[in-house]
């Protein structure tokens, strides 16, 4: 009885606030109410503030720390939850896949960045290269759409490394040059570029995987209609947890240590044997892959891509999320993709000061709390393992 | 291609390759006296742009209207104001993060010019769309041939050199120069010599943006026209310019500032048809130089011990 | 010139210049295998700057190095490593945000297989060299500070001075290096942390009988009791050369200490 109780002790803070959290975020995205939408959002930094302060915050984290798998199960039952409420829900179901996409893309970055110190600041940049990529292979080439999204990523990579060579040998504010200079660039060249649509935009198809056509609705029976946005949210879910995992498996491993070692502290690691130009490049071109695909996904889902969504501010807002996360914690990005695209959307009122807003959030971040919402933890190689 | 027209070419580039200089002057500054990287700066030249026309406007209301008087007030109150900023940035801003690492200071002041410019964008009257600058200096020009001088663009050119001869002598002949070389040069020893580390900070970062406001004003006054995007542009490119003239190093800078403004020149010159692609062309071959000579061109000052 | 024939590693007019300042002058030294060097003279004579041009961080400016019979002039920090020289560095240079284990680890570089499919798709391998390293790195922290051993996977940040040297120390050993580069390991510790630390050398050096060891030092008691041999350097030149007693009693290496008498 009493290991029945423990057990039960032990999970009741990560599946209640699992539960808290899905009920919110439903709630979030059903309500249109822009006071309502206040409300929820000011009741929310409230809860978050007293389960901080009340040891809360700990507590859920030993039970998620404890309780793995089960709690595993418990946020893949969550996210369906959330996802099948809205089946209907076209507006919704294209934001929730957004988030997903975004997560993916941010995952990436943080891996230049978290992991390896690369500063890229061009990240919307890149995006926009696998956006790009896939509109074009998808108009002129038969090729078949996951085969695009992985040439999408590649490009990233390739044009990545192109750029980042030159200059890896030098201090690391270079390659912030470079990569700033990029992402200036990028929608300039775009922009005068005809063959590319302009600044009009380009048209893209949507996806067909092996003859199930992505952009019809699912329609089982007569009276069942589910939007057809949860086509891409199933796929987008499953290269998430992909991307998710290999992220996780880096950085927990000899790998993710290198990338550490060269971030923190370059002379001494170049002593120990390790190739500083190797794991930066590595970190990069991976980071940049998951980021091209990213992007071709979410040009297939969107449909329409144009200059103008790939801005030196939208590289910036990316930043702004992995910061806000916590710098290399992959949760922390996740929570953070999700607040920093949720809310201005449902806040209709700032959406306008989007930007100006997310810099006052970064600048404050890194004046009083620079570890981020999240902060990243130590490594451990192998969870739940003791050493004898 | 005839002479006036090249002479029209040299003319541009001077005064680009001055505005790049100024910009790059205090980005230099910025990372000799505290090895960071602020890149607010291009969106400070921004805000003392826009602070002028704010004061010419201003001024017009109280009916001054002697062209030379407004110009030396437009400039004055841009540049007392950035400094104030500057200084401000500098004390509640970039201080406080001192201790942590420098990517830290680099995104901040990232940021810091996003809520910049953005804040003109949003607050700013009509701030969204680019506005007219007043044409202060006077319009009429002197024929050489072919080649026309413009009294304006020589006067502007002038001021240019004007500041960084100023800046010169500040620097290498004041005792408040010395005391920024010696913090430049090693900050404890500097400390333990009696000098004021925190003035000394916010005195740079209080000159290096009034030079910002400075190249500001003389961009409004060369191309007549503002916008609140002018700044992020600029601010890249002059940090290019002191990477690649030898961050630390004055000198290098206004050689990189020139050096840019030459290749934009002569890549607008080869690929006509596409002026965007000069400033490709222009980073292109600033990345080549990067990857060439990592350290610049004259060197930049490394302060690593091992 | 002491051991030349037998020199585990030998520098041969080794110099280097910092613009006009000559660091190094036609250094010549060289050390025998299983001996412990140490390396001793004022500030700024050149020791630190010595090991820096041997592990490859600054490049040379004329002579050679040989090392086990290899020449190694102007190899890179990482080829240094991999022909078997490990160093400690003057000022800790640990990074304090990671784990205990992951600073050792960092030291463990040739043993560790780096590939991207070993890490991230074979796990059950992973698994297994992590256990086998794990067991290393505890075993050689036990050597220094056995409380240490229960605490690998702390934060190193949280740590005392003196247990930032003994890690260091295990970074350095862990990989097996055939020669020991030892920066100063006594700055900033009080006399009797100094002691421990040289008793730790001694017990490590006892169990690796064929570890050469070179130690630059301030702190003559030190010199005095571990060290098979001395050289001295002043200017970047070195002025003296034998055992510690001979050195210390040499007039030239008093005036270089001293100033003239």
């Amino acid at each position: 009885m009493n290991r029945a109780g423990a057990v039960f002790a032990s999970l009741l803070p990560g599946v209640g606030s699992a539960v808290a959290v899905t009920v919110y975020v439903i709630l979030l995205l059903a309500v249109e109410s822009q006071a309502a939408i206040a409300a929820l959002l000011v009741a929310g930094v409230i809860a978050v503030l007293a389960a901080a302060r009340f040891g809360g915050m700990a507590r859920i984290g030993k039970s998620f720390a404890e309780r793995r798998i089960a709690m595993n199960l418990v946020i893949v039952v969550a996210a369906l939850a959330m996802i099948g409420f809205f089946y209907e829900d076209h507006f919704v179901l294209l934001l929730v896949a957004t988030v997903i996409i975004y997560v993916i893309a941010c995952l990436g970055l943080n891996l230049q960045f978290g992991y390896a110190g690369t500063l890229n600041f061009a990240g919307a940049a890149f995006f926009g290269v696998g956006c790009y990529t896939a509109a074009v292979l998808t108009k002129n080439t038969a090729m078949p759409d996951l085969l695009i999204l992985v040439v999408g990523g590649v490009m990233a990579a390739v044009i990545g490394s192109l750029l980042i060579l030159p200059v890896l040998r030098t201090r690391s504010h270079y390659s912030a040059v470079v990569t700033i200079a990029f992402a200036l660039m990028f929608k300039i060249f775009l922009e005068v570029n005809d063959t590319l649509g302009g600044p009009q935009g380009l048209r893209v198809d949507g996806m067909n995987v092996l003859g199930w056509v992505f952009n019809d609705n699912i329609e089982i029976g007569e009276n069942f209609e589910a939007s057809f946005y949860l086509n891409y949210i199933v796929l987008g879910l499953v290269i998430l947890a992909l991307t998710f995992i290999v992220v996780r498996r880096l950085e927990r491993s000899w790998v993710g240590l290198n990338l550490d070692a060269v971030r923190l502290d370059e002379t001494a690691a170049a002593c120990f044997g390790l190739n500083i130009t190797r794991w930066k490049i590595t970190a990069f071109m991976l980071g940049n892959f998951i980021v091209g695909l990213a992007g071709a996904f979410y040009a297939m889902m969107i449909g329409f891509i144009a200059p103008t969504n790939f801005t030196f501010s939208d590289s910036l807002n990316l930043i702004a999320i992995i910061l806000l996360g916590g710098i290399g914690n992959p949760w922390g990005v996740v929570v953070a993709t999700t607040v920093l695209i949720i809310v201005p959307e449902k806040l209709q009122v700032i959406e306008e000061y989007r930007f100006l807003l997310f810099g006052a959030l970064v600048i404050l971040i890194l004046l009083f709390r620079p570890e981020g919402l999240l902060p990243r933890p130590l490594r451990t190689y192998l969870p739940g393992w003791q050493p004898k | 291609m005839d002479v006036g027209v090249f002479g029209q070419y040299v003319m541009n580039g001077l005064m680009l390759g001055m505005m790049y200089a100024l910009v790059a002057v205090g980005f230099t500054l910025f990372f000799g006296v505290m090895d960071i990287i602020n890149f607010s700066h291009g969106d400070v030249v921004t805000v003392g742009a826009f602070t002028g026309l704010a004061t010419y406007l201003g001024l017009s209301r109280l009916g001054i209207t002697w062209a030379p008087a407004q110009v030396v007030i437009v400039l004055v109150v841009a540049m007392l104001c950035m400094a104030a900023l500057g200084a401000l940035i500098a004390k509640y801003l970039v201080l406080p993060l001192k201790a942590a690492p420098a990517l830290n200071t680099l995104l901040l002041t990232l940021m810091l010019g996003t809520v910049l410019h953005e804040a003109i964008r949003l607050f700013y009257s009509r701030g969204a769309n680019p506005l007219r600058f007043p044409s202060l200096l006077p319009t009429n020009a002197y024929s050489f041939g072919n080649f026309t001088l413009r009294v304006d663009i020589a006067m502007v050119l002038a001021a240019g050199l004007v500041a960084i001869v100023g800046i010169h002598l500040v620097i290498n002949r004041t005792k408040l120069g010395l005391a920024i070389r010696a913090v430049a040069q090693d900050e404890e020893t500097a400390k333990t010599m009696g000098i004021n580390f925190t003035l000394i900070v916010l005195v740079t970062f209080a000159i290096s943006s009034g030079l910002a406001a400075f190249a500001g004003i003389l961009y409004g006054l060369y191309y007549s026209e503002i916008d609140f995007a002018m700044g992020i542009l600029l601010g890249v490119i002059g940090f290019s310019a002191a990477i690649v003239g030898g961050l630390g190093n004055i000198y290098g800078s206004i050689i990189g500032g020139f050096l840019f403004a030459a290749l934009e020149t002569v890549g607008a010159v080869a690929i006509p048809f596409a002026s965007a692609y000069k400033d490709v062309f222009a980073f292109g071959v600033v990345i080549l130089i990067m990857a060439w000579r990592p350290t610049g061109l004259i060197r930049e000052k490394i302060s690593e011990r091992v | 010139m002491t051991g030349a024939v037998n020199g585990l590693l030998t520098a041969r007019d080794l110099t280097k210049r910092f613009g006009g300042v000559v660091a190094l002058n036609a250094l010549n030294i060289s050390v025998r295998p299983g001996h412990i060097l140490g390396l001793i003279g004022p500030n700024g004579s050149g020791k630190t700057t010595f090991f820096n041009v041997v592990t490859g961080i600054y490049p040379t400016s004329g002579g050679s190095v040989a090392f086990a019979g290899e020449d190694i002039t102007d190899f890179s920090p990482q080829a240094v490593y991999r022909a078997g020289i490990a160093r400690t560095f003057q000022r800790s240079r640990l990074s304090l945000s990671l784990s205990v284990f992951d600073n050792i680890m960092v030291g463990n570089h040739i043993r560790l297989d780096q590939g991207l499919w070993f890490n991230v798709m074979r796990r059950r391998d992973f698994k297994r060299q992590f256990e086998e390293s794990f067991e290393r790195a505890r075993e050689l922290v036990t050597v220094f500070n056995p409380p240490l051993a229960a605490r690998m996977f702390e934060a190193v940040g949280g740590f005392p001075m003196i247990d930032h040297r003994r890690i260091e120390f295990c970074r350095a050993l862990i990989s097996g290096p055939r020669l020991l580069l030892l920066d100063e390991p006594s700055a900033g510790m009080t006399h009797d942390e100094t002691t421990e630390l040289m008793d730790n050398i001694l017990e490590v050096k006892e169990r690796l009988e064929d570890l050469t060891i070179i130690i630059i030092e301030h702190e003559m008691g030190v010199i005095e009791r571990i060290t098979d041999i001395c050289v001295v350097l002043n200017f970047g030149q070195k002025i003296c050369e034998g055992a510690y007693q001979d050195v210390a009693a040499d007039k030239l290496v008093q005036e270089a200490y001293l100033g003239i008498q």
